[in-house]
């Protein structure tokens, strides 16, 4: 429980003392105006980080993209293909930029959801299209399955992509050429509630059971040899989890060595906006 | 043919002198308007650059442009303010604006639209994609 929840609490629970009941609640309801005062100084705070961190990036995008498109005379093929390096850096580090926002908002409790009505299909079509070109650069194939019985969800489908790239992202580094990928959909009842369960599987190198609770940690990673291709900073699956944990469902894996992976999670159909 | 542009002060050429649609950038990070600039005159428009709430204003008053495209953070204010002081002197006004911004907290996001903001874009925006959405924030040529 966070501390503008314990505060809220405190106010609630404002009972006889020694203080008086009227002191008591006085002083509660000024913790919380402080803390929520707090809370939308934090949010600015990220908010200033982020603009100040997309500002030059914007620079280096788009003064790329201006050369790349020829409007300031045409290039030659290395010269462009130089300045697509450019780009795709630049748009590599804007993604990084992204993750540790989000980490750093999840972490303040500061995320929130923007629920609306998508098709899961759509987004794990949009995921596996986004990623064709490493899935040929790696000779990978890849599956998308929806069961027919699977409905609509009412969720936060920017989340839910974020949640899908970030598992699709892992189970391309850890596979080795020639494997595959599934995305599969289906109906799940979980604690209770009509969820829609998304699985993300792989022909992959797999993981041993003893790092599958680890694996969702900050900054973790399984194995830190440096040769190993790793996927950035290691805040994949924490980001992951705590996406999934918003929207009130759960993430898990089922991995052993050398039996590849498969990730699932589970997304409410109706989430609580 | 010469264009006039915001750093001449604006008000030695009336608008009527060109047919472009008149693009106004607020920013004042140099690095990107400098690229937000060749952008918009290779599709066509002619371009002011503003690099504060002020500067902004002034452009506005002598030359209100079709489509305004605001960063937020500017050195002696709040993007926003040009917003309201534009359609307070011109309710009726054909300014489309559009927040360029890299912040990026739904909270930003609620105060620029509840100003009359068109849309809010998260920078960095696709060059191509910018354009092509900008085509329908301006008037058909």
């Amino acid at each position: 429980m966070n501390r503008v929840d314990q505060a809220r609490k405190s106010v609630l629970q404002a009972g006889p003392q020694s203080r008086g009941p009227e002191e008591q609640l006085r002083a509660a309801l000024e913790e919380l105006a402080e803390l929520r005062a707090r809370e939308a100084l934090q949010s600015q705070f990220l908010a200033n980080i982020s603009h100040d961190l997309r500002t030059p990036l914007t620079a280096v995008i788009t003064h790329a993209e201006i050369l790349r498109d020829g409007i300031l005379g045409e290039l030659t093929q290395r010269q462009l293909d130089s300045v697509r390096g450019i780009i795709n850096g630049g748009r590599q580090l804007l993604s990084q930029v992204g993750e540790i926002l989000t980490y750093a908002r999840g972490s303040a409790n500061q995320l929130s959801l923007d629920p609306t009505q998508f098709d899961v299909r759509e987004v794990l079509e949009q995921a596996r299209s986004l990623n064709a070109p490493l899935f040929e650069k790696k000779h990978l194939a890849s599956r998308v399955e929806v069961q027919p019985d699977v409905p609509l969800l009412n969720a936060d489908r920017d989340k839910v992509a974020h949640i899908l790239a970030n598992l699709l992202g892992n189970a391309i580094d850890f596979t080795p050429p020639d494997g595959h990928v599934w995305l599969r959909a289906s109906c799940l009842v979980d604690g209770g509630r009509d969820c829609v369960l998304i699985e993300v599987a792989d022909s992959g190198v797999g993981i041993a059971p003893e790092h599958h609770e680890m694996i969702f940690q900050e900054f973790a990673q399984v194995d830190s040899t440096p040769s190993r291709p790793h996927h950035g900073t290691g805040l994949g699956l924490t980001i992951a989890r705590k996406l999934v944990d918003l929207h009130g469902g759960r993430i898990w894996v089922e991995s052993e060595i050398g039996q590849g992976s498969r990730f699932f999670f589970t997304i409410p159909v109706e989430v609580a906006g | 043919m010469a264009v006039p542009d915001a750093r001449d002060g604006g008000n030695a050429h009336p608008r009527a002198a060109t047919s472009q649609p008149h693009v106004l950038v607020v920013e004042d990070n140099s690095l990107v308007s400098d690229a937000m600039r060749i952008l918009f005159e290779a599709s066509g428009n002619r371009v002011s650059v503003a690099g504060s709430v002020a500067e902004a204003l002034g452009v506005s008053a002598n030359d209100p442009a079709d489509l305004v495209l605001l960063d937020l953070t500017l050195p002696d204010g709040d993007g926003l303010e040009v917003v309201a002081a534009c359609l307070a002197r011109q309710p009726e006004g054909r300014s489309v604006f559009v927040a360029l911004t890299g912040r990026d907290d739904a909270a930003t996001r609620q105060r620029c639209m509840a100003a009359g903001c068109r849309d809010v874009l998260l920078k960095p925006v696709p060059a191509r994609e910018l354009v092509a959405r900008s085509r329908s924030w301006l008037p058909a040529s």
